[in-house]
């Protein structure tokens, strides 16, 4: 096929996909900005290795502060499995450990969490 | 590891492969760049603990709540609800499951596959299924399972979200069930699976596939959709193609449809089998803190309402008469009645509907309140659906946080 005709051809099939626009459509996502919390906790180096490879910080960051450390547990252990996150199992305490005293309920400041309502 | 700057990097793969062959002439990007300014942009902050979140810019969308960047999880701003019974595309909610997304998509490339349990199985393009029947249009309700779970007592985890994973649109596009005639289904068909184009970002977790029954899937009101509000959908809520499943929660219209299959035994992948369900019971609900002992796939949506015009700590002045206004909606019956109430729900009366757009769309109400002292004032609304449906004056609770629709109370100050 000559190169106008298949691009004529391509042009009316384009007109006809899409109601307003028969482009390729390509978005940017805006720049990340949410880190995880600095700490001296080896777990936090564990934490910038592992969780950040498939979601952003906000994931941890936005649970209730009340959060216990079993569902920290649970919740990394979901992340390697059904979830399939290449986590070795001696780092999953370390991470637990980690997460419930800078986010959970194990922080240093956490005061009795009454949630306001 | 370096990849924790790359949000792009999962989905590099498949990037390629939806634009591989042949650059054509029609490439064209939104050219849209990422805003510099978001690192300082404003917060707001959610009326439940550890609530604050950014104001983010997405592309084709306005500054949204941002509950998450990577996926992107977008909230509605609840002002927003204030504009109409339907919902803006570029305030509509956000909601993916794996970070591995499509960024990059042509649609006169884009291929919808349908296989399995059919006699034709068939790859086609978005041209050739729009040929299959006459567009329609079907204003409904999009609501995240999870919508309002921040309000949850005792709190849950899971996406702290306020009430604004919800969202109203005319849809358009054709029914699942001309498809599904058209690939011609096999006997012994049970179930019908619905995958899109994201992809868990290492591909090692369960792939985000749903599923519906048969009766379901071919009731006619089941939509293979390419528009909203009359506009192509936005990239962010399934473009170029999205599955409609009126009256039923969000996890179910699977965007940038892409593979259709038809099974002859029940789906068992784990967004069936473990996510996405509920107390087997009428109130999907157990004693706070308690677990179910048996579950199913959570469904259509219960019966809520919502005041729009005013907001916690409105100010209202006394003496004058105001309109207060609202929406409501439920999974498919429609709306039959508002009650408000101005006083914590000791009095009720019925507020007058707006314009019917279809029972699975947002019904806008609106009532006069003529405030007579100064004070603070307790506003209430209950809808009730068409089935007799009420929304609960207390709230039912489940460990996942989901179908939240007990009477909310918004606080005025009368001046």
């Amino acid at each position: 096929m000559k190169r106008h005709q298949m691009l004529s051809i391509l042009a009316a099939v384009a007109a006809s996909v899409a109601t307003s626009t028969a482009i390729a459509l390509e978005i940017k996502l805006p720049q990340e900005t949410a880190m995880y919390k600095p700490s001296s906790l080896p777990g936090y180096a564990l934490a910038l290795q592992n969780c950040m490879t498939c979601h952003s910080a906000q994931y941890v960051a936005t649970q209730p502060t009340s959060s216990s450390r079993q569902y920290w547990e649970a919740t990394v252990k979901k992340m390697k499995k059904p979830f399939g996150a290449p986590l070795k199992d001696e780092d999953i305490p370390v991470i637990v450990d980690y997460l419930v005293k800078t986010y959970g309920a194990e922080r240093a400041e956490a005061a009795p969490s009454a949630a306001r309502k | 590891m370096g990849e924790q700057h790359n949000p792009d990097g999962a989905d590099r793969s498949r990037r390629s492969i939806l634009k591989g062959g042949a650059a054509i002439a029609l490439q064209g990007t939104l050219g849209m760049a990422a805003p510099a300014v978001l690192a300082a942009g404003r917060t707001i902050e959610m009326p439940f603990e550890n609530g604050q979140r950014e104001l983010v810019a997405f592309p084709q969308k306005r500054p949204l709540i941002l509950l998450t960047s990577r996926p992107p999880q977008l909230e509605t701003p609840f002002e927003v609800f204030r504009e109409g019974a339907i919902t803006p595309n570029d305030a509509f909610f956000v909601r993916y499951h794996w970070s591995g997304i499509p960024t990059n998509i042509d649609p006169a490339k884009y291929r919808l596959k349908i296989d399995g349990h059919v006699a034709n199985a068939m790859e086609l393009s978005l041209r050739e299924l729009r040929k299959i029947a006459d567009p329609v249009d079907l204003v409904a309700v999009n609501q995240c399972s999870g919508n309002s779970r921040g309000f949850f007592d005792p709190r849950v985890n899971g996406g702290q979200l306020g009430n604004g994973a919800m969202g109203n649109a005319r849809w358009t596009g054709i029914p699942l069930r001309a498809l599904l005639e058209k690939a011609g289904v096999k006997a012994g068909a049970v179930q019908v699976s619905f995958d899109g184009l994201d992809r868990s970002p290492l591909e090692t977790g369960p792939d985000f596939v749903k599923a519906l029954t048969m009766d379901h899937a071919m009731d006619g009101e089941v939509m293979l959709a390419w528009a909203m509000n009359g506009k192509d959908l936005p990239f962010l809520n399934g473009y170029p193609l999205r599955l409609v499943v009126p009256g039923h929660y969000g996890t179910y219209w699977v965007k940038h449809l892409s593979h259709i299959q038809l099974l002859d035994k029940p789906f068992d992948g784990f967004w069936m089998n473990a996510a996405y369900r509920i107390p087997a019971n009428d109130c999907a609900c157990v004693p706070p803190g308690s677990a179910p002992t048996s579950t199913v796939p959570i469904g259509r949506f219960n019966v809520r309402s919502f005041i729009t015009s005013h907001m916690q700590d409105s100010i209202v002045p006394m003496g004058q008469q105001v309109v207060v206004k609202g929406i409501a909606f439920d999974g498919g019956h429609g709306i039959q009645e508002v009650a408000f109430s101005d006083d914590g729900g000791g009095s009720w009366r019925a507020a007058s509907l707006g314009k019917d757009l279809g029972r699975y769309s947002f019904r806008e109400w609106s009532i006069a309140f003529r405030p007579a002292r100064k004070g603070t004032y307790d506003l209430r609304v209950r809808a009730k659906s068409r089935s007799g449906e009420v929304q609960p004056l207390t709230a039912n609770w489940n460990p996942a946080g989901y179908m939240r629709n007990v009477v909310e109370s918004t606080r005025v100050i009368v001046r």
